[in-house]
């Protein structure tokens, strides 16, 4: 296993956006739905901080027609992969000796 | 440095939602025992239909078997919101070595003797036997995939 280099990253650190990368960081995909729901807050919350994210090159947004309804999902890419484990490496290294 | 911002106890904290946010998508990533048995049952449907003597049969039977598959993933996305690569890294992998491993080994044999001797049964016995397969590898798989997420990060 190769080891995580431990690096502080202000766009994934911000409590929603860490929730919401922890979340994405499990799956391939998740529906915006799901994330809203997971997180708590409001769609528009939700959209500010997926946009950042998007901004940073950490997120990516599909859209697809399901059942003719338009459902919105969201998956890490792999920037945004590398910049949340390295910030959770950081978090691990800040902890350590607790 | 900037993760001076960042003190031990809210490092834990943050570390600790992490974790919790991962054992609450693994209450919820089972997926319901028919899943499973329509995963197989469609499976048995595709390779099953090799063995039917009417071409036109065989086409419609493996249609029906392609159309399954998807309506079974989008209702996994629909039920939990969610979906995870099956061929993802992690300890997933070793449920999807078996299932490769066993399907070279009974899907190969099975087109020798369909294609080269004429014993179409032979894969509707494949069929039965892969459908039987996937569906019990797909439930390990998830209980893999739901013990490294209540494992944290």
């Amino acid at each position: 296993m190769t080891a995580v280099e431990p690096r502080f990253d202000a766009v994934v650190h911000a409590p929603p956006r860490l929730q919401i990368c922890g979340l994405l960081a499990a799956v391939d995909t998740m529906e915006f739905a799901a994330v809203r729901d997971h997180v708590g807050v409001s769609d528009s919350v939700l959209s500010k901080h997926v946009k950042q994210l998007d901004e940073a090159g950490y997120v990516k947004v599909g859209k697809a027609t399901i059942a003719s309804r338009q459902r919105t999902s969201l998956s890490l890419t792999r920037a945004g992969r590398a910049a949340f484990a390295a910030h959770v490496a950081e978090l691990r290294r800040i902890t350590e000796g607790l | 440095m900037e993760s001076s911002r960042v003190d031990r106890d809210d490092a834990a904290a943050q570390l600790a939602a992490l974790r919790n946010d991962r054992k609450v998508l693994a209450d919820r990533a089972m997926q319901p025992w028919w899943y499973d048995a329509l995963l197989g049952t469609c499976v048995f449907v595709l390779l099953g239909a090799q063995a039917l003597d009417d071409p036109v049969a065989t086409v419609v039977g493996c249609l029906l078997g392609v159309a399954g598959l998807r309506w079974l993933v989008s209702t996994y996305r629909r039920l939990t919101g969610t979906w995870v690569n099956g061929f993802r890294d992690g300890r997933t992998r070793k449920a999807i070595a078996v299932w490769l491993v066993l399907y070279a080994l009974v899907v190969v044999p099975a087109f020798v003797l369909h294609l080269g001797y004429g014993q179409h049964w032979a894969m509707a016995v494949a069929g039965a036997v892969l459908g039987f397969s996937i569906a019990v590898i797909s439930r390990w798989w998830s209980r893999i995939h739901i013990a490294e997420l209540r494992e944290g990060l």
